[in-house]
């Protein structure tokens, strides 16, 4: 040090050394940012549910998988051989033998080399191969298939489903458990957290979805439910019942204006409603003094309730129905048809599975569905008396998520049970139709059958994957049927890790008019991102996660809960003399298990809530205990209880003991929770956020200080974050994508919030720290332009490349129908290319020998990237390099076939584009101040500081008066003082109060480092020297390079490719088209008069074309020519000259006309006029010299029109409409 | 082994021959190991038997001019 103090080097704040370091040895038993595996559990956990050894808790279940509980609610089918005689044992009434079928076990296998390859040594695959060579990850698929016949012994057979789509890093996933270090090995990145499938080489993610919260009842008022028909009311109350297997029915129950109320569902995509009081007797027998006792709960004075009781009871005896039995003989006559169940189940037993299959399914116990039934009854006579409000279905507090493994699991479960079903029907068939083959007691029969069935089971799920389009019967009581999948790519690393949070509304709400799902809702608050969404369309539907939120994945073990409640003062569902008035309901996931007045209630929710954050009574954490108090005219009181999958829960610290505590949506509404230790009011809150800043997505979060800027400046950040060229991966060599943007000179901010290093944000450099100085100074940076310093530029700053893919398949070229045998076409040269000499062929200096391109090659448009030979014609053919710019050959892949087998058929090139900054691209920095460079300015011209500091970049002032974006202006100040002191600055949210000012605190900082406080400088201007009047606000700004840049987009054509039908310019880019001059814009030209520019546009530069027309009958389409070039008359059939115009052309219409005319008149002359008329001498003269062709069809004009409108004149003719011009 | 003798000449079906071109070197995607490869051999690696190779960098001289 100059004064002779010794140096100190404060430990960096960039952790540089550290990052190299795990660059270079990746750890070993660990991951460099372990927080990014954190964020795709819900996708792993889900899809690991799908298998028995998901190593996931048990909970109350017994650890099956998803898959296992699904081919156990399948259930058996059954199909009858009918050879059996009336009476017989075998026959009983003469069905004949009963074949039973049903599933045992499906397993599936990790992602393995077929087994024709008998050479791989290794014989797992990794994802890394499934995207090099274009193909899926996928596991084999097997199920067991048990049949019996009659009651004889039970046969086993495997059958084959084909190639499983596997989740890369699930339990099935070779690459599961994997440190960093391995997954470098495997070419993957080091933070590779997986969640996603891979088909055909794309990484393709189901993507979280808004279900209703299920085994919920939420009571709805909508007036479409008077279009149900006669008597329908609006009012429902309408619970979503999810199966232990994840699949789900809703039931509804709607109100009918007479006072009684229909249970809806739907089985096969058709609804069904059926009265409710058939249910509730259906399902325990129960009299009619039971459901009315039940109902009433001693609410004898409630009138209201006593009168729609009385209603829904006598109404029902119209039916004649008494018992329980009855009302399942009832219901199982009348769905008998619809259920397709076994010819031989009586109707008692056809209704009860019926009501098992259908009503209330989360509850296997009747006398459980029967209560909650009657709770439901309760809900909507309080919602019609308004005694208490509707529910918001949009609100997240009665939603939850549908997790990418549950769906998956749903339709596997559908394709199985259809595949079942197809079997045992085509065997129905065969029976039908009198096959003499059909022989239950043969296997070989079973056997065939089974393998005629459709298995493809993998396929299908490859394709849902691939289109994310759901093909099935039931819907899976799903509001839509395309949209499940999207394609998660890896423009930059923001946008790829932002695909794993997101969450959508839905597709149908897509198309609604009414704009309140979009809405940012309260209860959202720390569940949902308020600022990370789209604006545009799919603003407020598509949502990203909170940063801390969590979805639960694991089941969770609640069984013990009713009686511990119960010991602590809650009354037991099955008493009877329960008082409604006093009592509110206590549901665990949609159970009734108990009754308790409201005290009481409250102290159940305190404990339990004590309990779980401590771990006492083996209350799970993630217990979710919605206490909704009782009040005027609120929501419905009761105390529920959520132990159920796919909540969104949240971690906030409990005051009363500090311990961490999960919240939930449901429960959240009721919470008073503070968002910083600071704001806690002794006995109003509860709860106290982590941080200040847990609500926000990820992407939110790195948006440094933007707790000062205007709301919607954070916003577009988050697009446009999301749109940066950056560094998408750090595996890039073994990248695929068709299209990869890189920014060379990467940097890590200077600014940024801590969470940047916590998400390893490092080594995906996403921008540059920029110079900027905001002033007006060339007049080019006008309008949210930007100058750029054009050594800035030298240096490589924005420096980016364009990694694009070619793929050459010469399977493809071959097309389809030698697909099955011996290719004919090689990559290679023939005889007939010299690859030497003088007159090597031109192509060699692209192409190696083997056809291929040399790596490094420099391709232009339309140069040869690959040859090959056809065998059939001897001949060498060229693919050639279709884009339109000058591209580099960076990798050139060969790709074998899946057994390792096959020559040479498949060539995967990746090309590389380099994209260097130009005058027209799009830069941002990160609050959203989006702007397009307009010049490269020298840099002797910039203008400079004291020190000689010249800027990067030059912005207008104007960027900031409206858009009050004055993070941007404190990033300036921390940047600079961050740069003169080596700091990394923290710029998290919400660190700076009105008494401790970030102004202040960076202002010291630079005033430290000898700058102003203000971070303005004097400047001077680069061109004349001078001191600018003004101090000039200098600072280091983080910059993305967007990547819309002018290459991609720009147009221009003068003259090029028409419309052979038209003759108009083609519309569109990829065409060299023009770009529309449309009606408003010819308005303007009118409204200026400037009739000459109009002529010019529409005309000239358009479809402008000359035409002949008749000056007789104004017809554009009559043409027609006579050869006169050899100066002949043209002579007609009575000896005539023709008139012609002085070319040879002449109107056929009126030639025609003219002669059927003279025919008339030779007739008339033929039958008795006198014939003054005489063949006279013959002359020839040239046509030029007749004078007059008078109106016999040769008197023609040339007018210009546009061309398109004498194709309007030939469409309107084929019509039959005659168009006349009138030529003056 | 002369060329007129036409290596490729058991490939009937077509007609013609395919010339004999020299082996060609390519890497394993998976192992790195060196593979000559002959035209019209399967495409596995001889080491580990996997089923990318990627082409090795040419080594003509690659130049552009420089702006």
């Amino acid at each position: 040090m100059p004064d002779g103090s010794p140096r100190i080097s404060p430990k960096s704040t960039f952790g540089t050394l550290a990052r190299e370091k795990n660059f270079k040895y990746p750890p070993k038993d660990s991951h460099v940012a372990p927080i990014l595996n954190e964020f795709v559990t819900p996708a792993l956990e889900s899809f690991n549910a799908l298998f028995d050894d998901s190593g996931l808790p048990q909970g109350d279940g017994d650890g099956r998988g998803l898959l296992s509980l699904g081919i156990a609610d399948i259930g058996e089918r059954v199909v009858f051989d009918g050879k059996g005689q009336v009476g017989e044992e075998s026959g009983q009434r003469g069905w004949g033998n009963r074949l039973t079928v049903w599933y045992e076990q499906v397993s599936v296998a990790r992602p393995m080399v077929s087994e024709r390859d008998q050479s791989a040594r290794v014989r797992k695959t990794y994802p890394t191969e499934a995207r090099e060579r274009l193909s899926s990850y996928r596991g084999r698929m097997t199920v067991r298939l048990c049949w019996r016949i009659n009651d004889g012994p039970v046969e086993k057979e495997s059958r084959d489903c084909g190639l499983l789509p596997i989740m890369v890093r699930s339990v099935r996933c070779n690459l599961r458990g994997m440190s960093s270090a391995e997954l470098v090995s495997h070419h993957e990145e080091p933070e590779e957290f997986g969640g996603y499938f891979i088909i055909n080489g794309n990484e393709r993610l189901i993507r979280y979805l808004i279900l209703p919260r299920r085994n919920h009842v939420i009571s709805l008022i909508r007036p479409s439910f008077t279009n149900r028909g006669p008597s329908y009311t609006p009012n429902a109350v309408q619970i979503r019942c999810v199966r232990p297997d994840q699949t789900g029915v809703t039931n509804t129950l709607h109100y009918l204006s007479n006072g009684s109320a229909t249970l809806r569902f739907s089985w096969r995509k058709q609804e069904y409603v059926i009265p409710i009081m058939l249910i509730l007797k259906a399902l325990v027998g129960a009299s009619d003094k039971e459901i009315f006792e039940g109902v009433m709960m001693q609410e004898y004075e409630d009138t209201f309730l006593t009168d729609r009781v009385e209603m829904l009871l006598r109404s029902f005896k119209t039916y004649s129905l008494y018992t329980g039995d009855q009302c399942l003989e009832y219901l199982g006559d009348k769905f008998r048809v619809v259920l397709g169940m076994p010819e031989d189940w009586t109707n008692k037993a056809l209704g009860t599975w019926l009501i098992d299959k259908l009503v209330l399914v989360h509850l296997d116990n009747p006398r459980d569905k029967f209560r909650m039934l009657l709770f439901m009854l309760r809900k909507l006579f309080a919602v019609v008396s308004g005694s208490c409000s509707v529910d918001n279905p949009d609100s997240p507090q009665h939603q939850e998520v549908l997790l990418p493994g549950a769906l998956y699991g749903m339709i596997l479960k559908e394709r199985l049970e259809d595949a079942l079903t197809t079997f045992v029907r085509s065997i129905q068939i065969d029976v039908q139709r009198g096959d003499p083959s059909v022989d239950f007691f043969d296997k070989r029969y079973i056997k065939k059958m089974l393998q005629k069935t459709n298995y493809e089971i993998g396929a299908r799920m490859a394709n849902f994957l691939a289109t994310g389009n759901l093909v099935s019967s039931t819907g899976l009581d799903l509001q839509q049927a395309s949209g499940f999948t999207i394609v998660a790519e890896k423009l930059n690393w923001m946008r790829y890790i932002s695909h794993f949070r997101s969450i959508h509304r839905g597709a149908f709400f897509a198309e609604l008019k009414t704009t309140t799902v979009r809405k940012l809702l309260p209860e959202a608050w720390g569940f949902l991102c308020p600022v990370h969404t789209p604006d545009g369309s799919p603003c407020g539907l598509l949502n990203h996660l909170s940063r801390t939120c969590r979805i639960v994945t694991h089941p969770l073990s609640v069984s013990h809960i009713p009686a511990l409640l119960a010991a602590h003062g809650m009354t037991q569902a099955f008493s009877t003399s329960v008082d409604g008035r006093r009592n509110l309901c206590v549901q665990l996931d949609g159970r009734v298990i108990g009754w308790a007045p409201q005290n009481i209630v409250q102290q159940l929710a305190a404990s339990l809530r004590i309990w779980k954050t401590e771990g006492k009574h083996g209350i799970p954490l993630d217990l979710e205990i919605g206490y909704v108090p009782t009040s005027e005219g609120g929501q419905y009181p009761g105390l529920y209880l959520f132990a159920s999958r796919s909540r969104m829960m949240r971690p906030v610290k409990y005051l009363l003991n500090g311990r961490e505590d999960q919240i939930g949506s449901f429960e959240q509404v009721y919470m008073n929770i503070a968002c910083t230790p600071e704001e806690i009011e002794k006995g109003i809150f509860t709860h106290v956020e982590h941080k200040p800043t847990n609500f926000l997505s990820i992407l939110a979060n790195l948006t440094p200080f933007s707790d000062f800027n205007q709301s919607p400046r954070n916003i577009y950040q988050c697009q446009m974050g999301k749109q940066s060229m950056g560094t998408p991966a750090t595996a890039l060599q073994h990248r695929t994508d068709n299209k990869l943007y890189r920014l060379q000179t990467g940097q890590t901010p200077v600014v940024r919030p801590n969470l940047h290093d916590t998400y390893g944000m490092d080594s995906f450099p996403n921008g540059m720290n920029a110079i900027v100085a905001v002033i007006s100074y060339t007049g080019y940076d006008m309008e949210d332009a930007m100058i750029l310093n054009k050594s800035a530029h030298e240096r490589g700053f924005g420096y980016g490349t364009v990694y694009k893919s070619q793929i050459i398949d010469l399977k493809d070229l071959q097309g389809r129908s030698a697909s099955s045998s011996a290719p004919t076409l090689h990559f290679g040269f023939g005889y007939e290319i010299k690859t030497e000499g003088e007159k090597a062929h031109s192509c060699v200096e692209f192409l190696d020998l083997d056809g291929l391109p040399y790596v490094g090659t420099r391709l232009n448009p339309g140069d040869p990237i690959a040859a090959y030979i056809d065998d059939t014609t001897g001949r060498t053919k060229f693919v050639k390099y279709k884009g339109d710019e000058i591209a580099y050959v960076d990798t050139v892949r060969l790709l074998g076939s899946d057994a390792g087998d096959q020559e040479l058929q498949k060539v995967h090139v990746t090309l590389r584009i380099t994209r260097a900054p130009v005058i027209g691209d799009k830069f941002s920095s990160r609050h959203g101040q989006k702007g397009v460079c307009s010049q490269k300015w020298p840099m002797i011209d910039m203008p400079f500081t004291e020190s000689g500091m010249q800027p990067d970049v030059i912005i207008n002032p104007h960027a900031f008066p409206s858009r009050m974006t004055i993070g941007m202006l404190v990033e300036s100040m921390a940047g600079k003082a961050g740069a003169m002191h080596g700091l990394a600055q923290d710029a998290t949210p919400f660190q700076f109060t009105e008494e401790d000012t970030a102004v202040e605190y960076f202002g010291d900082q630079l005033l430290a480092s000898g700058y102003n406080y203000y971070g303005n400088e004097p400047m001077y201007s680069g061109i004349t020297g001078q001191e600018f009047a003004a101090d000039i606000y200098i600072g280091v700004v983080y910059y993305q390079r967007l990547r819309h840049m002018v290459l991609d987009k720009f147009q221009v054509r003068t003259t090029g490719p028409v419309d052979p039908v038209t003759r108009q310019p083609v519309k569109g880019r990829k065409r060299a088209g023009g770009i529309r001059f449309g009606e408003m814009e010819r308005d303007a030209l009118i409204a200026h008069g400037t009739s000459f520019l109009l002529q010019d546009r529409l005309m000239n530069c358009s479809d402008y074309s000359t035409a002949w027309v008749c000056r007789t009958c104004g017809s554009l389409i009559s043409l027609g020519y006579d050869d006169v070039s050899l100066g002949e008359m043209v002579i007609g059939t009575g000896g005539k000259l023709k008139p012609t115009g002085p070319g040879g052309e002449y109107c056929r219409v009126c030639r025609a006309a003219a002669e059927a005319e003279e025919e008339r008149e030779r007739k008339a002359l033929a039958t008795g006029q006198n014939g003054s008329r005489q063949n006279g001498l013959r002359v020839s003269i040239a046509s030029q010299q007749v004078l007059g062709p008078s109106s016999k069809g040769g008197d023609l004009d040339i007018v210009a029109i546009p061309y398109v409108f004498r194709y309007l004149c030939a469409e309107l003719a084929a019509m039959g409409i005659n168009v006349s011009l009138e030529v003056r | 082994m002369n060329s007129q003798n036409g290596a490729g000449n058991y490939n009937s079906a077509g007609g013609f021959a395919a010339p004999q071109r020299q082996d060609m070197e390519y890497l394993c995607a998976d192992c790195g190991a060196k593979n000559e490869i002959k035209s019209r051999e399967p495409i596995r690696c001889r080491e580990c038997g996997h089923r990318i190779m990627y082409k090795k960098r040419t080594k003509r001289m690659v130049q552009f001019e420089a702006r």
